[in-house]
């Protein structure tokens, strides 16, 4: 199945929005995910790395770092106080 | 908040700090607080963790520039209302220069767009080896990283990705340098931009350049992949170097001799002798006579892996991968090297998992197989002392006849 | 958007700010002397001589420092200066004229020069209460007071056995490289930590379980709504829980404290590389002068002076005299914390009949 890095973007965004206070998803875990939905040959670590940083340039996505780098949709910082 | 009763200081036990002998970080602190509500504030909260004995920052885990995930430590205090000119007070690591070499031109520069932009304190430097610019609020994280991108510096790492790479002064102003440790740390650190701005590691991961097995950055203690420098030809020797020494009062068979771990040198009282295929370049003879000795000229590095500081599963020291190296540009070696370990653990690492723990989980044989590394007897200590062998074939009955009659066959052709 | 934002430049080219001498004989050093406590000449087969003047500093700098060493730099180094792993500040000069003019102008400014060969260089340290979220004590406090008291060993007034290197940690966690030090200062915590209300709000429970690594977290209902508990007797208090989970707070004022480490190195010199050993299980923390860390720090230095040979490590000294004789000499008692009790600890017991009498 042949697919677009900003389809894997978009699929990707799915997952975060999906998993958002459930689960926190690092790079890593998305690219498995993809490899697995789509398949190595459809889908490889290089079109999963640009989805990535598609999704994160476009604002729709954030990194994050509790003992270890997670991507979320943007929200506001728990420790920053009243919002 | 403050104790000052309008009169005496409002930081009493800070002001104990500034006596003495070594310079004081409280002076430093005053020093800007003349100018920066910030620094007041902070000498007053800490005050009061003094005072109370426990800290009031929290830990902020969004803040940063668009389209990173490091370089920016999140931090909030706990007593926003009292403390409000501090109540964000976030931390940029910048990419220091390798060897950590400035121009006083340079350095003000910093200092400019740090006084524009934040506390005005830093760090010089951190334990990875940034600058770190202490405490600013989160409107100010993009300019500050737009003025120091128009300055050439750039943000250092941060979270699950590659941290900062440092290196010891190397060829610069060293004798020993056995490879170009500023080179290979900022070739490393330009070759791997991506991996070290957008995190995607299950955890950290630290290069750390020394230039010989003195060890200056700490790399073995440290990083993830520690490069030493090394050499493979023998210990230069000018034997009348060595008998100054000696006529200078050194005793050279308890201090030099006695010293060395596998005894592979001798001393007549003239001559200095070295069994250099016994030497294990552990540099105690060169050091204690830098004018006498000097490592030899086919040089390079041995690479080790897995170091790290207790947190998760236990401290480490990281043990030999490559016994020796060349180092030259363009370094391919040794970064396709680190992409085969990072596809490996990248794969099959577990959250916040680091290089030197997954070896273990793993079994280090497996490790070296998934690398592409064959094992070699200089990875270890010691062969195993227990029994339990994870073997992972076996024959059945049926494989044995077959390899017989396979074999009897051979043998009459 | 803003078309003119630069990324992924990484740091300045580090060959834009060595100065001239460097940039001729790179490479081409021949041999190094240390002329006197803090000051050092690196000769280059070109015969060119560098001198380099160390000084001590206290790590967090506030930017009128900084532009002190400038301007100090501009006077006598032509604009050049570096820092080392160990937060000095190094004057790089050509003329060795300038060696004493600059040892004033840092003495009045109150740093002192020191720190090379057989002595005591800077702490290494970490940001304490000063900026850390999971800190158990403070950094620069506690390092300035343990350097105030050990000065005479850096600036060379006392002459020492060998190199000797400080470290602190406030934290397990350890931004400092304290595991390999001659002695290491870390701060541990000794409460477990404490489950607050709301904690699935802020942190997903299976990731919090996982992070320990004694398994004794368990999944439990709060009130009804899910949290976490925990196995106190299994709690070692590394804090990493909290490390994924702020709801899961450590720091305790009447619990936390500072531990003492000796015996370890990084440097392959004589001996292998040390992981440090466990000296001093806690002491109190007790700002601003953490007088009892002081004293204990003075004293293990003090063993190790009297007693090592030339160019013998802590490490190496104390395993030429063994651990029992290094608990008498320092007078520190020895106690059930001393002997570990977690993974492989039967690798770290006396395992022969070799004792001193």
């Amino acid at each position: 199945m042949a697919v677009t890095a900003e389809q894997v973007a978009d699929a990707m965004y799915d997952l975060v929005k999906e998993y958002q206070g459930k689960k926190k998803l690092k790079a890593m875990d998305l690219t498995h995910m993809m490899v697995e939905r789509y398949g190595a040959e459809g889908c490889d670590k290089k079109m999963c790395k640009a989805a990535i940083r598609s999704l994160i340039d476009s604002d729709r996505c954030v990194y994050t770092y509790f003992g270890g780098s997670y991507i979320e949709l943007p929200h506001a910082e728990g420790a920053a106080g009243g919002g | 908040m403050s104790e000052t009763n309008g009169k005496g200081s409002a930081t009493p036990m800070l002001d104990e700090l500034e006596k003495g002998e070594w310079p004081s970080f409280v002076t430093q602190i005053k020093e800007m607080a003349a100018e920066k509500e910030q620094c007041q504030q902070l000498l007053e909260l800490l005050e009061r963790s003094y005072r109370e004995k426990i800290g009031h920052w929290k830990h902020g885990g969004i803040v940063g520039v668009h389209g990173y995930g490091g370089g920016v430590i999140g931090r909030y205090n706990d007593l926003p209302e009292e403390f409000p000119a501090i109540a964000h007070f976030h931390t940029l690591r910048v990419n220091m220069p390798s060897g950590w070499f400035y121009t006083s031109d340079v350095l003000r520069k910093i200092c400019d767009i740090w006084d524009e932009h934040g506390s005005g304190l830093t760090n010089m430097h951190g334990s990875t080896g940034d600058i770190i610019l202490l405490g600013t609020t989160t409107d100010e994280l993009e300019p500050t990283f737009k003025a120091l991108t128009e300055n050439d510096f750039d943000l250092g790492g941060s979270g699950s990705d590659v941290r900062t790479p440092s290196a010891c002064v190397g060829p610069a102003r060293c004798e020993w340098a056995c490879y170009d440790t500023l080179d290979l740390c900022n070739d490393l650190t330009q070759t791997f931009q991506d991996e070290l701005h957008r995190p995607a590691f299950p955890y950290k991961f630290k290069f750390k350049c020394s230039g010989c097995p003195n060890d200056c950055v700490a790399s073995i203690a440290r990083s993830d992949m520690s490069i030493i420098g090394t050499w493979r030809d023998d210990i230069r020797i000018d034997q009348d170097a060595v008998r100054e020494y000696a006529e200078n009062g050194v005793n050279i068979e308890r201090d030099i001799c006695g010293n060395c771990p596998t005894k592979c040198m001798e001393w007549d009282g003239h001559d200095l002798e070295i069994d250099n295929g016994n030497c294990v370049k552990c540099m105690h003879c060169i050091n204690a006579m830098p004018k006498a000795l000097r490592p030899g000229v086919d040089t390079g590095a041995t690479i080790l892996l897995g170091a790290k500081a207790p947190i998760v599963q236990g401290a480490q020291l990281s043990s030999v991968i490559v016994p020796f190296m060349k180092l030259e540009p363009p370094y391919d070696e040794i970064k396709d090297l680190a992409e085969r370990i990072w596809d490996f653990w990248s794969e099959n690492g577990k959250n916040r998992e680091r290089v030197g723990e997954i070896m273990q989980r793993v079994g280090m044989g497996n490790f070296l197989e998934a690398i592409g590394v064959d094992p070699i007897p200089e990875m270890i200590a010691y062969p195993r002392e227990n029994p339990y062998v994870f073997y992972e074939e076996y024959y059945e009955e049926e494989d044995e006849e077959a390899e017989q009659e396979e074999e009897e066959g051979a043998a009459v052709p | 958007m803003d078309t003119q934002r630069r990324t992924d430049i990484g740091p300045p080219d580090f060959r834009r700010f060595l100065p001239p001498i460097i940039k001729e004989n790179y490479g081409k050093w021949k041999y190094h002397e240390i002329l006197k406590p803090g000051v050092m000449v690196h000769v280059a087969e070109s015969g060119d001589k560098l001198f380099t003047v160390r000084a001590g500093s206290p790590r967090l700098l506030g930017t009128k420092r900084i532009r002190k060493y400038a301007e100090l730099a501009d006077k006598y180094c032509g604009g050049h200066l570096r820092f080392t792993s160990r937060h000095n500040v190094e004057f790089l000069l050509t003329d060795e004229k300038n060696i004493d003019p600059i040892i004033a102008d840092l003495a009045e400014l109150g740093h002192p020069v020191g720190g090379i060969g057989p002595a005591i260089s800077s702490i290494v340290h970490t940001q304490g209460w000063v900026h850390c979220h999971s800190a158990a004590t403070d950094a620069s406090g506690v390092v300035k007071a343990v350097m105030d008291d050990l000065h005479e060993y850096f600036d060379g007034t006392t002459k020492i056995p060998g190199k000797l290197r400080i470290a602190l940690a406030c934290c397990l966690n350890m931004c400092g490289a304290v595991h390999c030090s001659d002695i290491s200062i870390l701060g541990v915590h000794r409460r477990p930590p404490r489950v607050q209300q709301g904690l699935a709000k802020v942190c997903e429970i299976p990731n919090v379980i996982a992070a320990c690594p004694t398994a004794a977290i368990r999944p439990a209902s709060v009130e009804g709504t899910p949290s976490v508990e925990i196995d106190e007797s299994l709690c070692m208090f590394c804090a990493n829980c909290f490390s994924v989970c702020p709801a899961l707070p450590m720091a305790d004022a009447l619990n936390d404290g500072v531990s003492l480490w000796v015996g370890g190195k990084v440097s392959n010199a004589r001996h292998e590389p040390m992981f440090s050993k466990l000296a001093v299980p806690f002491i109190e923390n007790d700002p601003p002068r953490w007088t009892e860390v002081v004293q204990n720090v003075r004293k293990i230095v003090e063993v190790w002076v009297d007693g090592a040979r030339p160019h013998e490590r802590m490490g190496e000294f104390i395993e030429r005299i063994g651990w029992p004789k290094f608990f008498k000499l320092t007078g520190i008692e020895f106690q059930k914390e001393h002997i570990d009790d977690y993974r492989y600890a039967g690798l770290t017991f006396h395992r022969s009949a070799w004792v001193r009498h």
